[in-house]
């Protein structure tokens, strides 16, 4: 199966149901007493990509929309679908095909305060960086996600408590998000019983980013996570630096991932390339039963990865990226190959306002 | 059932791809020119605002991604919304980026 899409969904018709709802909301709950008022938003991103792991093609073209829905001026309602359809030839040479659709989140955000946002339904995790921020692929530099990514749980239904402040003489920002999530069996929006949080120091004059994070499985063998992020931008250069470590004391085993990225916006006629690299391990748990093995499939196998990328901007919204890696696993070295285009829209489903 | 399914499914797909960039196309059309609010923004304090904002513009959301084109202000106020619970930017970052983003 791909890697580019891991999650269950929701019967497509209960998300068409739910989103009209939510759009429904936003249009009726527009406050009239705002200097700026926001209106709905319908966004996110398409693509098609071609993957060749192992000498084994597939190809996937997907769609990923995103509606925004701001009530008022402290709410936003949110919501997040994909679909996608994987294909390719098989080893009798007659063409393969599953489709993957889904609700990635839907939740209500309100802002309670300068310092705290409320957050209620299903939402990304915040552990680590990677599934809040990079995850949609017209952000992220390199198409394969790290290995360490699904050690963690990645959703959660239940609710959230986030914010962020200046400390200090402006020399820090500090982010928190601690959140609760409860038990979904359902095998199409399964989320485990979960608490967890993450905090993080942003020092805005040196762009760098430390952060910490931390989850508790709440059944089962009750496992911990904890994790460590990293990203730094010298204000100099067009690069990027990021990293993620995490360690589960459960059947899920740790890693790290180390990526950097690279614009070459100081060099003529290549300003809209994009280099990217990835280097990154994964150590599996250790003593696992073979139902583990089966149930943890991928991460029961120690295995070390390089990934080097490029991204070409044909223009702010639309992307072609290739990448070429190589896994290393005892005895089954493969070459990863990725080739594609992604496209990023935004539309508003209203007047957009004009400028200031 | 799987050629014509995936055919159907790249279609699809393109076909709604394509009816988006065209409303997004459409959509700033209704963003009227600046007039009178632009004289504004030549004051000082507003220059300052804009450098700041810029500045956190390029800290925060440069982190992630590269800069979208400016918005208009409804829009902009929507998206810095959603972007504020996402990324975390603090208050004083949304209002300055807002500014920055929304001229």
């Amino acid at each position: 199966m791909s890697k580019f899409s891991r999650r269950a969904g929701l019967p497509a018709h209960s998300s068409i149901i739910f989103i009209v709802l939510l759009f429904g909301m936003a249009l009726h709950g527009q406050s009239d007493d705002e200097s700026i008022k926001p209106v709905p938003i319908l966004t996110g991103s398409s693509a098609y990509f071609t993957q060749v792991n192992g000498g084994q093609a597939q190809n996937t073209p997907s769609i990923s929309p995103l509606l925004l829905a701001p009530i008022g001026d402290k709410w936003l309602v949110e919501a997040k679908g994909y679909y996608s359809d994987t294909f390719g030839q098989g080893n009798a040479g007659t063409y393969g095909g599953t489709s993957d659709y889904g609700l990635l989140y839907a939740q209500v955000d309100y802002i309670a305060s300068r310092y705290v946002t409320l957050s209620a339904g299903r939402f990304l995790t915040p552990f680590g960086i990677y599934g809040e921020r990079l995850l949609p692929n017209w952000i992220r530099p390199l198409q394969l996600t790290p290995l360490i990514y699904g050690v963690t749980s990645d959703s959660a239904l239940g609710g959230m408590l986030r914010g962020g402040f200046t400390a200090g003489s402006s020399n820090v920002n500090v982010n928190y998000a601690v959140y609760l999530s409860s038990n979904n069996t359902n095998h199409i929006l399964a989320t485990d019983r979960t608490a967890g949080g993450r905090l993080s120091f942003f020092f805005p004059r040196h762009r760098l980013e430390l952060g910490v994070s931390f989850q508790k499985l709440l059944q089962e063998d009750r496992a911990h996570a904890i994790g460590f992020h990293s990203e730094w931008q010298p204000e100099r250069l067009p690069l990027t630096l990021r990293s993620e470590y995490v360690h589960q004391t459960g059947t899920y085993g740790g890693g790290y991932w180390i990526e950097s990225v690279y614009r070459l916006s100081q060099i003529p006629h290549l300003q809209r390339l994009e280099l990217a690299g990835r280097g990154q391990q994964f150590f599996a748990a250790q003593n696992l039963t073979p139902d583990e093995i089966l149930d943890v499939g991928p991460l029961a196998t120690n295995t070390s990865q390089a990934d080097a990328g490029l991204n070409y901007y044909f223009s702010r919204d639309i992307r072609g990226s290739a990448s070429y890696g190589r896994q290393f696993v005892l005895g089954q070295n493969t070459n990863i190959w990725v080739i594609g285009i992604t496209y990023r829209f935004l539309v508003p489903l209203g007047p957009s306002g004009g400028a200031r | 059932m799987k050629i014509k399914h995936a055919i159907c499914s790249t279609l699809v797909l393109c076909a709604v791809t394509l009816a988006a960039a065209g409303a997004n196309t459409g959509g700033g059309k209704d963003a009227p020119p600046p007039t009178t609010a632009a004289g504004a923004s030549n004051t000082a304090q507003d220059d300052a605002l804009r450098f700041e904002g810029e500045k956190r513009f390029h800290a925060n959301c440069g982190r992630c991604h590269t800069a979208p084109p400016k918005f208009g202000r409804r829009m902009m106020a929507t998206i810095i919304r959603h972007m504020r619970v996402r990324a975390t930017i603090t208050d004083d970052d949304m209002r300055l980026i807002l500014h920055y983003m929304s001229e």
